[in-house]
């Protein structure tokens, strides 16, 4: 990678950031709010961005496009999936009778708003779970707050292939020692011992290190951890926890993303074996070991495997009933302080000396002055203090195991909503398992977070400064002490030194401009590279961003189409792509004159051989 | 599943063309809607309550938002587009993913132009376009929308089968000695006999060429004629066309055919078609073909397209009478579009049809009333600047060198007539207003009396040259025994070529010609967009004989290509781009666009212009990209040069090397337009 290294880069779908730079209008409308003729159509706006938009504007946008959204889909039976106008572009959903619209500028390729469109709402379904419970469990207000906290991530700072490719920012691997990845990989493995983990990913500094999930459930995740991070950064109801290392939320995923997730290669061979769900004795043993010794010892680590993965398997969304309603920590128990006995036992670490400290002292601003001796220090000690995100959680609730004291602390009317909430939480928490245990046959193949039941599953976050260990847990881990005590000091060793050895490594430095630029998108891993970005010629209008962008969507639309060469007066851009990668290449100088007739010494027509030459050294193999 | 929709402001439908599927679509909705016991209400009325709310949503955008919807898509890839051109609203749908929203836009745009060529100037005024393409009499209206219903459905005919309305460009037949003969013949014998016959009735040829099905055979115009404008010829090529449809299907071999055939090699590629005979003949052939089932490479769309058309049919007009058609004259004093002329459609053989241009005695009125149109569209755009400073100044002097022509104009139209009169009374305002001491001048309250001009004139306009004669009037057109002379004479020229016209028209040039030379080239196309002709392979897929594609699936599938080809390509030189290959499953594709001088002279390639995607389609037909845009654009730096302007596509086998490709097109793009003009053969 040799992207642009900005010292505030956040964890998110970057692709986001640029396009919402673009994005004009985005909005919710429900149209069940306004049925009769009198109703006025404010009342079906449930969110509207950007927020200071007139009110009249509002219901005209809303109104016109909801109303010509209903009348076309009624006439061919089928919703409508974008719309067009003269000077901007909308993307549409609509479901029930929501209609969301994500209106762009023209120039946005329709492929990446309707992605755009269809992420913000995953990723609200993802922290929220359905929309409509959402919107009969929450006042407006709050959820507004959480769309525009969607929106709000995407902020402008990418460059401006981020708005063509959804991709993943990872730390650059060419400047990163193998070996550290390898670390990451294995701290991972090591915490799904636990058979109560999923899968997990490492990120540092809003890069992804090492991740075990999709490339889409992993930049979810990331929104979660950049919010916690601008929440600290601004010291808004954080100050009493500005050092709480492990945090969770409940997050809702798809029963595809989980089928996924269980799906995992080590599971397969024994997937007929069903063994005892709690081998405590065996997991101890498991994970007690930490992963520095793993590391050590190869050998040690092969054989990890086999012993691990029964009791992984024997956790399924099936599991039953009973095994819910015993272990889940349904948020409406944590809602309740009085009602939380599985969740507060006796906090297992002190956690005075952290709230002794200054509420300004962030992690994220000792990391990034890279010299964060003594969080470190705290961040051992306060192991298990736990920080629940309710801004970003819907039915989740703090449960803060530092005592009231802290408690008083937060804001009272996070408090009060919560709570509200909670008990109604519970209730569609049961009524989505009830759904869990007789999925229909088809929704295992879509990803719509609409469409299939949402699985409520913890996102548990353990941060060592800048890093951040994000495991997807089944509920009951966070009810499970042992477990989560196991996971925890497994791998904090582990994770310290592997912060230690990230923090030393300097952002590698932008090679000089080459004689060429390129850009190479590996759709398998949602990666990008390019040595475009951060230089003044990544902007929209520049002809290799232009090319690229509109290849792009000819390949999308063309499954058959291997390699273009396309040139206009002032360039000539060459685009390949495979099922695993697209790759775009421009070649400077060389004599751009020419009359356009055909002509096999054209230099235009030698790119192809060029790009395989040069990007060699770049790690991108083209034959 | 395909709809077009005209419609007005306040949602009433000015013209809709739908097919079966989306006829049928139609009154399922409408049924669900419907009380139970209560019929269908008629077709024309569900679709303006079905279309109604996207109608009037569109207005309440363009007045609140000043933005219009240009295209809607459906999750199951239904596609809408919509375009504005004045008060009239067009709505093109496809439901079955075989037009793309390019397509369906460019249809809006052809649509468009047909209007044009039928009504010509009264297209300029919403409120009278309204009447026309709407009669109140609904004999009158059924009669006109069907015709309108069958153009489109030529249009789309030809557009999906025929290379040349792939690429909006004539195709000529490529015979330069029978070519030459039949240009001395039009210009030496036929035209000099008609234009000094006593029996033309004050009308004159400025043109006459000679179809054979859609490909020009030979093109004559007269010395004080202006050239025919590509985009009117292919238009006239769609009108002849639909007056005389070529039933390409029924040289489609029945299915015992293809049994009988398909193992001996069937080597009859220079055999004579037959031609039908006649009506009677070719309807029972359709019968006996509908009645057996379906095999598998007889494409059913091509097939139901052909059937609506049978349905549509109207009863065919007297043959003698001229259509008026509204082209445009390049005069000296600058472009005249839409000036009137008629045009005699005279059938030769099935297949082969001689067409007459001809100007009319009154064609001067027209000129006029253009220029007035002309200095009123200006005032009022003036005015709508500012009221102060050059601008109204400007459009006052347009007035000003109007004026006594105006006033002369109407005097000599006479007052007896009532459109006449209106108009009087309406200058005569005018110029009270504009003109009187004291009165309120040139400022913004004289908008609505430019408007109110504007469609008196076009009233005019439609009164002189829209308006059937009464039947008490001698009919003014080239008599009945003129344009039977000029047919036989016609006939009597061809008699002998007949055959070999009918069959080189189905092969004009083939592929096998450039096998040798070319190895690994499959098909391609070759356009001179200066003279809007355009020259390629045959690459029929319903004949009977096996081409060099082979049969069946395997050419389909290349013509499905090569049409795919083409949309990329125009698709990429929207955004600027005028070179482009694309290698694509195992084949190679490549475009090429270049700009020669005069003498052959290759001009340096220059900026192409980026088009926003809603703009008019690239093409010849609905609006001349090349001639309009392209070379306008190209041509500020090349200025007081003629530019030329060529397009090459080829197909090539994917494993031939690149270098070779190149070197073919290379020798292509040379040969095929030597300084004769003639493809070389």
């Amino acid at each position: 990678m040799t992207e642009e290294h900005s010292p505030l880069s956040l964890g998110f779908p970057s692709v986001m950031a640029e396009l919402i730079r673009r994005c004009t209008y985005f909005f919710l409308y429900d149209g069940s709010k306004v049925k009769g003729e009198g109703d006025p159509t404010r009342e079906g706006i449930c969110y509207f961005y950007p927020e200071e938009t007139p009110v009249d504007k509002q219901e005209l946008l809303c109104g016109q496009l909801a109303g010509v959204g209903r009348c076309v889909s009624e006439l061919s039976s089928s919703p409508v999936r974008f719309l067009r106008l003269r000077r901007s572009k909308y993307a549409i959903r609509m479901k029930d009778d929501f209609f969301w619209a994500l209106g762009c500028s023209v120039e946005v390729p329709t492929t990446s708003v309707c992605e755009l469109l269809d992420q913000l709402i995953n990723l609200f379904c993802f922290y929220n779970g359905s929309v409509r419970q959402s919107y009969q469990l929450n006042s407006q207000e709050t959820l507004a707050a959480r769309w525009g906290q969607y929106l709000s991530h995407l902020q402008p700072g990418s460059s401006e292939f981020h708005r063509i490719f959804s991709c993943l920012r990872t730390i650059d691997s060419t400047n990163v020692d193998p070996l550290l990845l390898l670390k990451a990989a294995l701290i991972l493995q090591a915490c799904q011992r636990c058979p109560l983990v999923l899968a997990g990913c490492i990120l540092f500094r809003g890069r992804v290190v090492s991740t075990q999930m999709t490339p889409k459930l992993t930049m979810k995740v990331m929104v979660h951890e950049s919010e916690t991070y601008s929440k600290r950064r601004n010291g808004s109801g954080a100050s009493g926890r500005s050092g709480a290392a492990v945090s969770s939320t409940t997050v809702f995923l798809t029963l595809s993303e989980l089928q996924y997730l269980q799906s995992a290669p080590v599971d397969k061979d024994l997937s007929s074996h069903s063994t005892p769900r709690r081998d405590a004795p065996q997991k101890k043993t498991r994970l007690s070991r930490t992963l520095s010794e793993m590391a050590s010892s190869e050998s040690d680590s092969s054989d990890l495997g086999p012993s691990q993965s029964p009791q992984k398997v024997s956790f399924s969304p099936c599991l039953s009933e009973s095994d819910y309603s015993v272990s889940s920590p349904a948020p409406s128990q944590s809602a309740d302080p009085l009602n939380l006995p599985s969740l507060s036992p006796e906090p297992p670490f002190s956690n005075e000396q952290h709230s002794l400290e200054t509420p300004d002292q962030s992690y994220y601003q000792s990391f990034y002055s890279s010299e964060g001796g003594d969080s470190q220090v705290h961040s051992k000690g306060d192991g298990s203090v736990f920080e629940e995100n309710s801004l970003l959680n819907g039915c989740g609730k703090e449960f803060d195991l530092r005592g009231a004291e802290s408690g008083l602390e937060e804001s009272h009317d996070n408090e009060e909503v919560v709570g509200d909430r909670g008990v109604d939480g519970c209730g569609s928490a049961q009524g989505q398992k009830a759904e869990v245990q007789d999925p229909p046959p088809s929704s295992g193949a879509s990803d719509d977070p609409e469409e299939s039941p949402l699985i409520p599953m913890m996102l548990y976050l353990h941060r060592v400064k800048g890093l951040v260990l994000a495991l997807l847990v089944d509920p009951p881990f966070l009810s499970d002490t042992a477990s989560m005590e196991e996971v925890y000091h497994s791998s904090l060793a582990s994770l310290n030194g592997l912060e230690a050895h990230l923090r030393t490594i300097s952002p590698g430095a932008l090679g000089a401009p080459g004689p060429y630029i390129f850009t190479h998108f590996d759709c398998i891993q949602s990666t990008l590279t390019t040595n475009l970005s951060g230089r003044p010629g990544g902007a929209p209008e520049h002809p290799f961003v232009r090319a690229t962008s509109l290849l792009h969507s000819h390949f999308c639309n063309t499954k058959t189409l291997q390699e273009a060469i396309i040139r206009s007066a002032g360039a000539a851009v060459y685009g390949t792509r495979s099922v695993a990668q697209e790759t775009y290449f421009q070649q400077h100088g060389g004599s751009l004159r020419n009359s356009g007739i055909p002509n096999h010494q054209d230099s235009a027509f030698s790119l192809p051989s060029k790009a395989r030459h040069r990007l060699l050294k770049h790690g991108v193999n083209l034959l | 599943m395909k709809c077009l929709l005209i419609a007005s402001e306040s949602a009433e439908v000015l013209f809709h063309w739908t097919d079966p599927e989306f006829q049928q679509n139609i009154q399922r909705q409408y049924g669900e809607s419907q009380e139970e016991g209560q019929g269908l209400p008629a077709f024309e009325d569900s679709m303006s309550t079905l279309f109604a709310p996207i109608i009037i949503s569109c207005s309440t955008m363009v007045d609140r938002l000043s933005d219009n919807y240009t295209s809607f898509t459906t999750e199951n890839n239904h596609i809408y587009v919509l375009h504005q051109f004045d008060e009239c609203l067009y709505i093109a749908v496809n439901g079955d993913g075989e037009e793309g929203e390019d397509i369906l836009r460019r249809k809006i745009y052809v649509m468009k132009k047909m209007v044009e060529v039928m009504f010509g100037m009264v297209t300029l005024s919403s409120q009278l376009l309204r009447r026309e393409l709407r009669p109140q009499d609904t004999e009158q209206r059924g009669r006109l929308w069907k015709h309108l219903q069958s153009l489109l459905e030529t249009y789309s005919h030809l557009r999906e089968n025929d290379q040349s309305f792939l690429v909006e460009a004539v195709e000529r037949l490529i015979h330069p000695t029978l070519c030459e003969q039949c240009i001395e013949f039009l210009e030496r014998r036929l035209v000099q006999q008609l234009n000094s016959s006593a029996e033309r009735a004050g009308e004159e040829v400025l043109h006459a060429f000679i179809l054979v099905h859609t490909k020009l055979l030979a093109f004559y115009s007269s010395r004080n004629a202006s050239t025919l404008a590509t985009s009117d010829l292919l238009a006239i090529i769609i009108m002849a066309q639909n007056m005389y449809p070529s039933n390409e299907d029924l040289d489609d071999p029945s299915p015992e055919d293809v049994e009988s055939t398909s193992g001996s090699g069937h080597e009859s590629f220079y055999t004579p078609e037959p031609s039908p005979t006649d009506r009677d003949s070719s309807s029972s052939d359709k019968a006996e073909r509908e009645s057996l089932p379906m095999f598998e490479f007889m494409d059913p769309d091509v097939q139901m397209a052909e059937d609506s058309l049978q349905a549509l049919e109207v009863p065919p007009p007297d043959p003698s009478t001229p259509r008026r058609v509204f082209l445009e004259i390049s005069g000296k004093d600058g472009l005249y579009p839409m000036m009137p002329h008629s045009m005699y459609c005279l059938p030769l053989w099935p297949g082969i049809t001689l067409v007459l241009l001809t100007k009319i005695p009154t064609n001067a009125v027209a000129m006029s009333v253009y220029k007035f149109l002309e200095a009123f569209a200006k005032l009022e755009k003036c005015l709508h600047e500012g009221p102060e400073g050059s601008a109204a100044t400007r459009g006052q002097l347009a007035i000003n060198d109007i004026r006594s022509k105006l006033d002369k104009f109407i005097k000599a139209l006479g007052p007896s007539e009532l459109q006449s009169a209106q108009l009087l009374n309406v200058w005569t305002e005018f110029k009270n207003r504009a003109y009187a001491r004291g009165g309120p001048g040139f400022n913004k309250d004289l908008i609505p009396w430019c408007k109110n001009m504007k469609t008196q004139l076009c009233g005019i306009y439609r009164q002189c040259f829209l308006i059937d004669p009464g039947p008490g009037d001698i009919p003014q057109r080239l008599s009945q025994g003129l344009q039977e002379r000029a047919q036989t004479m016609a006939q009597e020229k061809l008699m002998d070529w007949r055959d070999f016209l009918l069959v080189k028209s189905k092969r004009n040039i083939t592929m096998v010609s450039y096998l040798e030379d070319f190895p690994g080239l499959i098909h391609f196309i070759c356009v001179d967009r200066s003279t809007g002709q355009m020259i390629a392979p045959s690459l029929s897929i319903t004949e009977r004989t096996t081409s060099e594609l082979g049969k069946g699936p395997v050419a389909r599938f290349i013509k499905n290509k090569v049409w795919n080809l083409v949309s990329t390509t125009r698709r990429f030189l929207r955004k600027g781009y005028s070179t482009v290959t694309l290698r694509d499953g195992d084949f190679y594709f490549c475009y090429f666009l270049w700009f020669e001088n005069e003498t052959g002279y290759k001009l340096e390639a220059g900026d192409t212009p980026i088009l926003p995607d809603d703009s008019a389609p690239i093409g010849m037909l609905a609006w001349d990209y090349y001639s309009r845009k392209l070379l306008r654009y190209y041509s500020k730096n090349h200025q007081g040069e003629v530019v030329r302007c060529y397009e090459l596509l080829t197909v090539h086998l994917g494993v031939i090397p690149t270098e070779i490709i190149l070197q073919h097109c290379r020798q292509l793009a040379s040969k095929l337009w030597e300084p004769s003009r003639n493809p070389l053969l």
